[in-house]
C-alpha cells in the first residue's frame, strides 16, 4: 500500500526538478499539485494503517519511516504554502522518495506489546517524528544556504544563485525550523524518560525496558543529537551564530538524527525493539 | 487596410535628432488626434521613448501614407524634413508587424530585453485608444504584440540578470538579505555612482542612508539628492557597525577600510551579513576584508563581470526570442490573410440576401394574408437558410493556405456570384452575366472600413 505514495512521490519530485531547471512556473503548479495527490494518497494510507492497529502506526521502523515521511511532506508543503518558495522542493523529495522505498519494499507488521499501550508512547513517538521532519527541513535549508553562501562569497554567481531564494529568506527558515525540531526534541525525549521510569515501576523485568540507558546508542545518539540542535539554539542567541554555522551545525545534527533513525534503529539498538 | 510605420530610433539616428523627433514630452494623445484628423489614415498609434519615435497607422493608401506621415512630422515638430528624411525607416504589412513585436519583445532596445518597453507601447496604445483613435487592425496588432512581449518575457531568460554595476549591486543585496526593506545603507565617498546606486537601494524601501565624505559638502549634496543624512569623515569607521551595506566609492588612492576595522564591527558584535560594495578605483576596501566569515565583498570589476556574464546570457537568448517573434508574425499573418477575405465575404452575403429580399418582395402579395408573426417567421426561416448555406464557403475562403490561391478563390467567387455588380437586387431574375460587372473590381478595403459586423469574429 505505500508503493502508490511512492510513486506520486516520484512524480512530485520529476516535476520539482524540472521546475527547478528550467524555472517554468507551469511546472512548478504541476510539482505542487502532484505533491498534495502523493500526501493525500499516502494520508489515505496511514489512515487504513491506523484504524487497522487502533493507532498512528509507528511502533515498528518501517511504519514509523512512513509516517515521517508522511510528517516531513506536510511540513515541507507548509513551508512552501506560507513561503511560496519552490526551489526547496528539488532537494526535500529525494528525502521522501529514499525513505518511502523502506516501507514500499518491507512494510513491516505493527508490534503490539502491552507496554506500548500507553498515551506517553504516543506523544513520545509522534513528538520525535515531526521534530526529525522538521530537523529534516533544517537540514536541507541548511545545505541550501552553504551552497548559496559559497557562490555568493566566491563571487561565482551560477546556477544555484539564481534558483535559490536570499541567504536570508534560508538563515530565517532554517531557524525556525531548528526551533520546532529542537522544541519537540526536547518534549520527545523527555517523555521518553518519564514514561520508561514508569513502565519500569510497573513491569521490572521487561529487557527491553532494562536497555533503557545512556549506553543503548539509540538513546545516546539521540541525547547527542539534542545536545547538538541545542547548541545551535543557544548559539544563535548568545554567541552570535547565524548563516553558514548554524547552517553546517543544521546538516551535522541531521547526519546524526537519520543515522539513529535508520541503520541504529534496524542493527544496533537493544532497546526500543518492540 | 494596410498597416505602415515610419519611425526614427536609437538604429538610425543619433540622439539629438531623436530628441527633436520626441513626443513623450507633449501630449502624445493629442499628437495622434492630429495626425489622424489630418490625414487619410483610419487609425494611428505614436510610440515615443527616448531610444525611438514610431508613428503606426492604418490606413488604405500605403503609397500616400508614407507622404503624410512624413509631412505630420515636419509640421508637428518643425523641423525641415531634410534633417530627418535620410534617418527614417519604414515598414509596411507584416514587416511593420514584425518591428512593433520586436520592440514589445525587448529585442530592438539598446540594452537587449530591458523591461520597460513593454510598458511603453502599452501607454503608446492606451493613449491612442483613449482619443478613438485606434481600430480593429490597429488594436489587433498592439494586442498581439503585448502577447509576444509577455510570452518572450516568459519563455526566454531575455530580461534576466542585471546589465548595469548599480543594478547588479542591488540584485546581489537581494539575494543577501531578501527584502530591503528595513536595512540600513552607508555611502562612503559622495560621486555619480554613489548616487546612481543609492537611488536604486531608495526604491527598494531601505530604511536609512547614512553618507560620509572627506568634503562634507559633497555628502550634504547626495544626502539631499538621494534623501539621507550625513555623518562626519571621522564617524565612518564607527557607522560601518550600523550598516548593512556598505557602498564606497572615494577617489583615495589607499584603502580606507582595513580587515581590522570591518573585524572591529562583526563577529560576536553582529551576526547578521554585511555586503561591502566597493566601486572605487583603486580601490576603497582591502581585499583581506572578504575573510571575514560573514562579510560580502564585491569591487567593481566582480560587478563589472556579473553585467558582462548577463549581457552574455541574454546574447544567448536571443536566438530562442527571435524564434517566438518570427512564430508569432506566421499566425499574425494568418490571421490578415482571413481579414483579406472579409469583403468578398460580406460581398457575398449581401448577394444572398439581396436574392432573398427580392424574392420576398416577389412574393409579398400571397405572403400579406399570413399573421405577422408567420410572416416574421417566414423572414426568419429564409435568413436561417442563406446563413447556413454561406457558412461553409466563408469559412473556407478565410482558412485558404497562400495569397495566391486566395486571390484565385476570390476571383473565382466574385464571377460566380457577380459580385461588386451595382444592380444585384435584379439578380433575382437571371440573366446574361455582363461582362462589365465581373470585371470590375471590388472595392475591398472600402467595406473592410466601415467595420461590419463580419469584422467581429476575427477578433477571437
Amino acid at each position: 500500500m505505500n508503493v502508490l505514495p511512492l510513486i506520486l512521490y516520484a512524480a512530485a519530485g520529476v516535476a520539482y526538478a524540472i521546475h527547478f531547471a528550467r524555472r517554468q512556473p507551469q511546472a512548478g503548479r504541476v510539482a505542487t499539485t502532484v505533491l498534495i495527490l502523493a500526501v493525500l494518497a499516502h494520508t489515505f494510507v496511514i489512515g487504513m494503517q491506523t484504524m487497522e492497529v487502533g493507532h498512528v502506526p509507528f511502533a515498528n521502523p518501517s511504519r514509523a519511516v512512513s509516517t515521517f515521511v508522511w510528517l516531513l511532506a506536510l511540513s515541507y508543503l507548509y513551508l512552501e504554502i506560507t513561503t511560496d518558495e519552490r526551489a526547496m522542493g528539488v532537494f526535500i523529495i529525494p528525502i521522501l522518495i529514499g525513505l518511502q522505498t523502506i516501507p514500499a519494499i518491507s512494510p513491516g507488521v505493527e508490534a503490539r506489546d502491552p507496554i506500548l499501550d500507553s498515551p506517553w508512547f504516543w506523544v513520545h513517538v509522534s513528538s520525535l517524528l515531526f521534530a526529525y521532519a522538521s530537523l529534516a527541513l533544517a537540514a536541507v535549508l541548511g545545505l541550501t544556504y552553504i551552497v548559496q553562501f559559497k557562490e555568493i562569497k566566491k563571487k561565482h554567481l551560477g546556477f544555484f544563485y539564481t534558483r535559490l531564494p536570499s541567504l536570508q529568506t534560508l538563515d530565517v527558515m532554517n531557524a525556525r525550523a531548528i526551533t520546532v525540531g529542537w522544541l519537540f526534541l526536547t518534549i520527545g525525549v523527555v517523555v521518553g524518560a518519564v514514561w520508561t521510569a514508569q513502565a519500569r515501576a510497573i513491569s521490572p523485568d521487561d529487557p527491553n525496558l532494562q536497555a533503557m540507558a545512556l549506553n543503548d546508542p539509540k538513546i545516546l545518539f539521540a541525547v547527542f543529537a539534542w545536545a547538538v540542535y541545542s547548541f545551535a539554539v543557544v548559539a544563535r542567541r548568545t554567541m552570535g551564530w547565524s548563516g553558514r554555522r548554524t547552517a553546517r551545525l543544521s546538516v551535522f545534527g541531521f547526519v546524526i538524527v537519520l543515522l539513529n533513525f535508520l541503520p541504529i534503529s534496524y542493527f544496533f539498538t537493544t532497546s526500543h525493539t518492540f | 487596410m494596410h498597416l505602415f510605420l515610419l519611425g526614427v530610433s536609437h538604429r538610425t539616428a543619433p540622439v539629438d535628432l531623436r530628441e527633436k523627433l520626441d513626443f513623450s514630452s507633449r501630449d502624445l494623445g493629442a499628437a495622434v488626434e492630429a495626425l489622424v484628423t489630418r490625414s487619410a489614415a483610419a487609425e494611428s498609434v505614436v510610440l515615443s521613448t527616448c531610444n525611438r519615435s514610431e508613428i503606426y497607422i492604418a490606413s488604405a493608401d500605403a503609397e500616400s501614407a508614407r507622404e503624410e506621415v512624413v509631412a505630420f512630422l515636419s509640421d508637428y515638430h518643425q523641423l525641415p524634413r531634410d534633417l530627418f528624411l535620410p534617418h527614417l525607416f519604414a515598414h509596411s504589412d507584416m514587416a511593420a508587424a514584425r518591428h512593433l513585436f520586436r520592440v514589445a519583445a525587448g529585442l530592438d532596445s539598446l540594452v537587449v530585453g530591458e523591461p520597460q518597453i513593454l510598458g511603453q507601447v502599452k501607454d503608446a496604445f492606451q493613449a491612442a485608444a483613449e482619443r478613438h483613435c485606434t481600430g480593429p487592425l490597429l488594436s489587433k496588432t498592439f494586442h498581439w504584440a503585448f502577447g509576444v512581449g509577455k510570452r518572450v518575457r516568459s519563455e526566454t531568460a531575455l530580461g534576466e540578470g542585471a546589465v548595469s554595476v548599480s543594478f547588479a549591486a542591488v540584485a546581489l543585496a537581494r539575494k543577501i538579505f531578501g527584502r530591503l526593506e528595513g536595512r540600513r545603507v552607508l555611502v562612503v565617498g559622495a560621486g555619480e555612482i554613489s548616487a546612481l546606486t543609492a537611488q536604486h537601494l531608495r526604491s527598494q524601501g531601505v530604511a536609512e542612508i547614512v553618507i560620509t565624505s572627506r568634503t562634507a559638502a559633497h555628502a550634504d549634496a547626495l544626502a539631499a539628492q538621494v534623501g539621507g543624512r550625513t555623518v562626519p569623515w571621522a564617524q565612518m569607521r564607527t557607522a560601518i557597525a550600523d550598516a548593512d551595506i556598505v557602498l564606497t566609492a572615494t577617489g583615495s588612492q589607499r584603502p580606507i577600510i582595513s580587515r581590522e576595522d570591518v573585524k572591529a564591527v562583526t563577529g560576536r558584535r553582529r551576526a547578521e551579513p554585511l555586503f561591502i560594495i566597493d566601486v572605487a578605483v583603486p580601490r576603497d576596501v582591502d581585499p583581506a576584508v572578504s575573510e571575514i566569515e560573514q562579510v560580502f565583498l564585491y569591487n567593481v570589476d566582480d560587478l563589472q563581470g556579473i553585467v558582462q556574464d548577463n549581457l552574455a546570457r541574454r546574447g544567448a537568448e536571443i536566438a530562442r526570442a527571435e524564434a517566438i517573434v518570427a512564430e508569432e508574425v506566421t499566425r499574425f499573418t494568418v490571421w490578415q490573410r482571413s481579414r483579406r477575405a472579409i469583403p468578398t465575404v460580406v460581398a457575398l452575403r449581401q448577394r444572398f440576401d439581396d436574392i432573398r429580399r427580392a424574392e420576398l418582395q416577389r412574393l409579398e402579395a400571397r405572403l400579406a394574408g399570413l399573421p405577422p408573426d408567420a410572416r416574421a417567421r417566414v423572414d426568419e426561416v429564409t435568413r436561417l437558410v442563406v446563413e447556413k448555406l454561406l457558412l461553409e464557403p466563408t469559412e473556407q475562403l478565410k482558412a485558404l493556405p497562400d495569397e495566391e490561391t486566395q486571390a484565385a478563390y476570390t476571383e473565382a467567387v466574385n464571377r460566380l456570384f457577380r459580385l461588386g455588380d451595382g444592380e444585384s437586387a435584379g439578380a433575382a431574375s437571371p440573366g446574361p452575366p455582363s461582362l462589365e460587372a465581373s470585371a470590375r473590381p471590388p472595392s475591398r478595403e472600402a467595406s473592410a472600413r466601415q467595420g461590419n459586423p463580419t469584422d467581429r469574429p476575427h477578433e477571437k
